[in-house]
């Protein structure tokens, strides 16, 4: 009874090391779903224009995610749908970014040639 | 026995234990994305602009560090590490994001205070414009209606000196004025005066009186008397005769309140008969006073 309680105790331990130690391998499809969206927004939004890098890599890495789900290696098909996601997002940080900055030149432009026009009014008259 | 089972399980603990246990695990892009989020986190636009994706990175970069932590394999943190170092990125474009709107923003109510005062500017040169538009239309108006005032003056003064014309020329006519080169020349004959005599007769007299109130009414006017008389007699008497009838006529009209500087006299004697001294008559007529009125500037022609 207590050899076998020692032994049902290691291998408990052994299996929790082991669980705890290595990823679970639940298939990836929501994180696959989730980045392809975050993808498709990002090129919706410019990525591609503003963010070149970036977008490349989110499609590359989305290719390579439903490589794997295909291969039904999840735990990989997952990082790289997570990276994926990653890049997706920031490309879209980009682009939004480069929109808002043009917006906020053009306007500024638009600022300075209404101060040059006032300017020559007011010594005109 | 027992033995024989309790050992293995103890070294696959032992392994799996080591394993697990050794230093944190350390990668170069863990380093460098900590090298990124300090740099977000002493960044004021990242802190006032994306706090949200400061703190979501700050997340990621904390589970990268657990995994390190956890002595994962590199290229497990790694993962991680790639994942909090995209979302760190992102902080600043968001940031860079946000700022640009808030530009906007800003300057878009400046175009608009500039575009009011742009307009207002305008307004206001338009109605200065209009000000002075009728400033100069009333100007125009009163110089139009001192035109109007000048021409009815210079009409009035043309209708005064027609007037004074005609009646100067009525007047003229009733003194039997006669039209020469020399200009009116009013004659009074001999029966004006006394025989032989240079005092005037009370119709000699009247004549004057008429002479007299055409120089009144005309003082620009001034007059040259001139005697003359017939062949009868010495010369010298004739010519005192006929000086003496001339000054007799300035004597009347200064009487008359005419100036003596308005009245020339010249005594010519017997000289420029108007008839042959053959008849009683013809005599008569050569014994006159001719009065030559000047034109308007007071000059007279002398023979």
């Amino acid at each position: 009874m207590t050899k076998n309680t020692w032994a049902l105790a290691l291998s408990a331990t052994a299996l929790a090391l082991l669980v705890g130690c290595s990823s679970m391998k639940t298939p990836a499809t929501a994180d696959v779903a989730v980045s392809k969206a975050a993808v498709d927004s990002a090129a919706g939004a410019g990525g591609a224009e503003f963010a070149p890098l970036e977008m490349e890599s989110a499609r590359t890495k989305m290719a390579a995610a439903n490589k794997a789900m295909a291969n039904k290696d999840y735990k990989l098909a997952a990082s790289l749908a997570n990276e994926a996601q990653a890049d997706a997002k920031l490309a879209q940080g980009k682009a939004n970014s480069a929109k808002a900055q043009a917006a906020a030149d053009a306007l500024q432009d638009n600022l300075r040639v209404l101060r040059e026009e006032l300017d020559r009014a007011s010594k005109t008259n | 026995m027992k033995n024989l089972y309790t050992t293995p399980l103890a070294l696959a603990v032992a392994v799996l234990l080591g394993a697990c246990s050794s230093m944190p695990t350390n990668t170069t892009l863990l380093d460098q994305t900590h090298s990124d989020y300090r740099m977000a986190q002493a960044s004021p636009n990242v802190n006032r602009y994306a706090p949200l994706e400061l703190k979501q990175a700050g997340e990621a970069l904390a589970r990268a560090d657990a995994s390190a932590n956890d002595k994962d394999k590199p290229a497990k943190v790694d993962e991680l590490a790639y994942l909090a170092k995209q979302k760190i990125a992102l902080t600043q474009q968001v940031a860079n994001q946000k700022f640009a709107e808030a530009e906007v923003l800003r300057n878009g109510k400046e175009a608009d205070q500039l575009r009011l005062q742009q307009r207002s500017n305008e307004a206001d040169a338009a109605k200065a414009k209009a000000a002075e538009a009728q400033q100069a239309a009333l100007m125009a108006q009163g110089d139009a209606a001192d035109a109007q005032r000048k021409t009815d003056e210079a009409r009035r003064v043309a209708q005064e000196a027609q007037t004074r014309n005609m009646q100067l020329e009525a007047q003229l006519a009733d003194l039997a004025a006669k039209k020469t080169e020399r200009g009116m020349v009013i004659t009074l004959g001999d029966v004006l005066f006394g025989t032989d005599q240079a005092r005037l007769t009370p119709e000699g007299l009247r004549t004057a009186q008429k002479l007299a109130d055409v120089l009144q009414q005309n003082p620009q006017r001034k007059v040259l008397v001139e005697g003359f008389t017939d062949s009868t007699g010495s010369s010298a008497h004739n010519q005192e005769l006929s000086d003496r009838r001339a000054a007799a006529v300035r004597t009347a009209l200064a009487g008359m309140g005419i100036g003596s500087d308005r009245v020339a006299t010249r005594g010519y004697g017997e000289a420029y008969p108007v008839a042959a001294n053959d008849t009683a008559q013809n005599r008569q007529m050569n014994r006159r006073v001719e009065i030559v009125l000047s034109d308007e500037t007071g000059k007279t022609v002398q023979r």
